[in-house]
């Protein structure tokens, strides 16, 4: 029994055997099982799915310049918002915050050297590029029309464009469940000695919520699209009312896993945005454990909201009920978190990087876009602006204004960790400015042109129009403001190629951090840490030394860039 | 290898075991548990997930079984699922004594065992194919067939891996892979079969009791 039970000492001993790195370019670049080689392979293919995915979103925004439709058919239009959605909630959103962010950052952050189980890592991100191929592939027969969500009976006129979606879904799905399995697993079992739970970054506390919901979650959406498909191709009657089967079942499966989607989506975000708002505004985060177990909390209660998707669904009023309150209940510990930040934020000696200023966006139009939930929660607003554009409004400044926010504000701050190099300031605040008034112009008139009922999903609005002369312009009002955003993703484009070769060298520490990614060299090494560290605080005190031992470096005791701050307000650091 | 003939008593076999456990072998065995655990919860919640469906079309039906063609489907036919049930409650019971004869470093057992239990699996599938073949509704027939033949097929697909994992663990066991402290493949495969076991259970009462 003693040697399962050994100290830490002796298990550092039979770790610090390190293989060499592989040789070749298949084998490094390719089928890499290296968790680095596989963040940057999520993070290339998920801009690269971007950009297209945002170029059917323009399609749609020019499409409504004018109220009988100005660009194309009505047809083309259903197919170019189903894409749309699609492609950015499965093979935009989440391979980039939980699998580039997550792979790239969460491993160097408990110091490990690589995930629990690498190879599953590598077979979880080649999943992605099939599941692209089979959604876009779907457009050669005409494309999904039924909307991201793809509720039948709708989405069963789709055929074979619609089997081809469930593919995709599915096959992506599986992919997410692996990793959501892989990340819990390396976060329970491979932290470096004194990484208890409570010394554990946030961002890390982050991902282990994110992949908690990942894996509990998404075999639910494999069983919904799973049992479409089986509709689609053998027509069983799972969701055709004409034989016995219901809609509504499938809208059920499919929220249960979709309302934890988008805290998928928003809760790695809200992990970077913890790193970064301690970062730069230098003091200690406010309220750390009630941070994590805020994650935790938001995690748990997202499996108990999904049906406040489904108010106009015909749904028992007395099952309204407890899914309104559920949902103000989530409120809370999202509200728990805004706070801390913004209590971080006093007193600190703040210092606008780019990530800072993505961060403090993040915090006005995320904040903004929750309240629009609050108010979408209660069932009677919900009936008034279900299936208009408030909806819409709302959820996109969730999506871009949050998740996509917080993603922004994580490039510029892991760029010079994961290249060596910085990315431009200068391009960087230009694409701030870019991307935040954008998108408040793009979805801003949203909420007053859905409060006054303009219905989303349709490819025309005259008689909206008629009843709401200003539609017109706040349509084109939009349109116009939404290619600022385009341009700030195409200048982010830009920057991260540029920097690759004329960024600023970074140093092992830019920026002064204290989790333990910023103690090992930029770019970090194959196997990350030669020697695994051992953790002996939380890594926020910045008035404390780096509480690390055994590092591959010699760590200033002060982060060199943080010696500036000494002095805090009486009380600030709580 | 471990000494696979020797006799000992439990005492040495507890200090055999853990003897020349390496502390790195020691951690990925947990880490392994900790995955495979995760991937049978996750397993667990697809199976909820079309429970969930098969209950909720059955309760908002206005009659089950349901009416197709004028005419109502039949029941299932309890006793025979029954004895099936009997078939594969037993491959759990004799999958344990392999791994613990396994434990016991009792290898010619373990194999017997094992074998007993592959074959009971084989069994079960073959009582199931039985069962489609006389089963009087269809997949795409009516939502009571869709869930039976939906919740029972992907267990049935379960049983299907499990067997083919099975002998798989049995080759590897034979060639040497496993030894009487590293046997985490063992473990797992075990795991697996108890998990097919369980939902069984729960597919049992739903479709032949409920």
């Amino acid at each position: 029994m003693h040697a399962a039970t050994s100290t830490t000492h002796e298990v550092h001993d039979v770790h610090d055997h390190i293989h060499p790195p592989p040789e070749g370019f298949v084998r490094k670049y390719v089928f890499s099982l290296d968790h680095k080689v596989i963040g940057f392979q999520y993070f290339f293919t998920g801009l690269l799915i971007m950009l297209i995915a945002g170029s059917f979103a323009e399609l749609v925004r020019l499409q409504l310049t004018d109220p009988k439709g100005a660009i194309m058919s009505n047809t083309a239009y259903n197919e170019m918002f189903s894409m749309h959605g699609t492609a950015m909630v499965w093979l935009v959103l989440i391979p980039l915050v939980t699998g580039a962010l997550g792979n790239f950052v969460m491993p160097l952050q408990i110091g490990a050297r690589d995930v629990a189980f690498p190879w599953l890592n590598m077979v979880s991100f080649w999943i992605v590029p099939i599941a692209a191929i089979l959604l876009f592939s779907s457009m050669l027969w005409g494309g999904p029309h039924a909307g991201w969500t793809e509720y039948p009976p709708v989405s069963l006129l789709d055929g074979t464009a619609g089997a081809l979606w469930c593919a995709a879904i599915f096959t992506v799905g599986i992919s997410s469940t692996m990793t959501g399995l892989n990340f819990m697993t390396t976060i329970i079992m491979m932290r470096a000695p004194g990484m208890t739970w409570t010394r554990m970054p946030l961002f890390v506390w982050a991902t282990f919520a994110t992949a908690l919901m990942n894996m509990m979650a998404t075999v639910a959406l494999s069983a919904a699209v799973g049992a479409l498909f089986l509709q689609h191709v053998f027509h069983v009657p799972f969701f055709d009312p004409a034989r016995g089967g219901s809609p509504v079942l499938y809208e059920h499966m499919f929220w249960f896993y979709s309302h934890p989607a988008v805290y998928i989506f928003i809760i790695p975000a809200f992990g970077v945005i913890s790193e970064v708002i301690s970062t730069f505004a230098r003091k200690p985060i406010f309220g750390y454990k009630m941070i994590a177990f805020s994650s935790m909390a938001i995690a748990i209660l997202s499996f108990t909201v999904w049906a406040h998707h489904m108010f106009p669904s015909g749904l028992a009023p007395w099952l309204q009920l407890p899914f309104m309150i559920l949902t103000y209940a989530i409120g809370i510990p999202t509200g728990i978190k805004i706070f801390s930040w913004v209590a971080t934020l006093w007193g600190g000696r703040i210092y606008f990087s780019t990530a800072m200023l993505y961060a403090l966006g993040f915090l006005i139009t995320f904040t903004f876009g929750g309240i629009t939930g609050i108010f979408l929660a209660s069932v009677p607003v919900d009936l008034h602006a279900h299936g208009t554009t408030f909806i819409v409004a709302h959820f996109h400044y969730v999506v871009a204004g949050g998740s996509l926010m917080g993603f922004l504000a994580a490039i510029p701050y892991w760029y010079p960790k994961a290249t060596g190099r910085l990315m431009s300031e200068r391009l960087g605040h230009i694409g701030f400015w870019l991307f935040f008034i954008g998108l408040n112009g793009t979805f801003m008139p949203m909420h007053w042109l859905g409060l006054e009922g303009m219905p989303r999903r349709y490819a025309t609005y005259e008689y909206f129009a008629k009843a709401f002369p200003d539609a017109q312009f706040w349509n084109q009002f939009e349109t116009g403001f939404s290619f600022l955003m385009a341009a700030s993703i195409g200048l982010l484009v830009f920057n991260v190629v540029w920097s690759i070769k004329h960024g600023k060298v970074a140093g092992i520490n830019p920026w002064g951090a204290r989790t333990l990614e910023w103690t090992i060299d930029s770019p970090p090494p194959y196997y990350n840490f030669k020697k695994i560290p051992d953790v002996f605080d939380r890594p926020y005190d910045f008035d404390q030394p780096m509480p690390y031992r055994n590092t591959d470096n010699v760590v200033a005791p002060y982060p060199e860039y943080g010696a500036v701050v000494m002095a805090q307000p009486a009380g600030a650091g709580a | 290898m471990a000494a696979a003939a020797v006799h000992v008593s439990g005492h040495d076999v507890v200090a055999a075991r853990y003897s020349d456990v390496d502390p790195v072998y020691a951690e990925t065995r947990s880490i392994r548990l900790v995955g495979f655990m995760l991937f049978l919860i996750s397993d667990c919640i697809l199976f909820s997930a079309f429970i969930f469906a098969y209950i909720y079309l059955r309760s908002s039906a206005p009659i089950w079984p349901p009416i197709v063609d004028g005419h109502q489907l039949p029941w299932f036919d309890t006793s025979f699922a029954a004895m099936n049930s009997i078939v594969l409650f037993g491959s759990g019971v004799t999958m344990h004594f392999a791994l613990e004869n396994w434990k016991h470093l009792n290898k010619q057992k373990f194999n017997r065992w094992l074998i007993a239990t592959i074959v009971l699996g084989i069994g079960f599938l073959l009582g199931q194919a039985h069962e489609y073949s006389v089963v009087n509704i269809t997949w795409a027939g009516s939502t009571m067939g869709a869930s039976f033949f939906t919740l029972t097929g992907l267990h049935g697909f379960h049983v299907f891996i499990g067997v083919c994992y099975l002998t798989i663990l049995g080759i590897q066991a034979n060639r040497g892979v496993y030894t009487g402290s590293k046997y985490f493949g063992l473990i797992a495969g075990t795991l697996y079969w108890h998990f097919v076991d369980v939902i069984w259970v729960a597919l049992f009462f739903l479709f032949y009791l409920w």
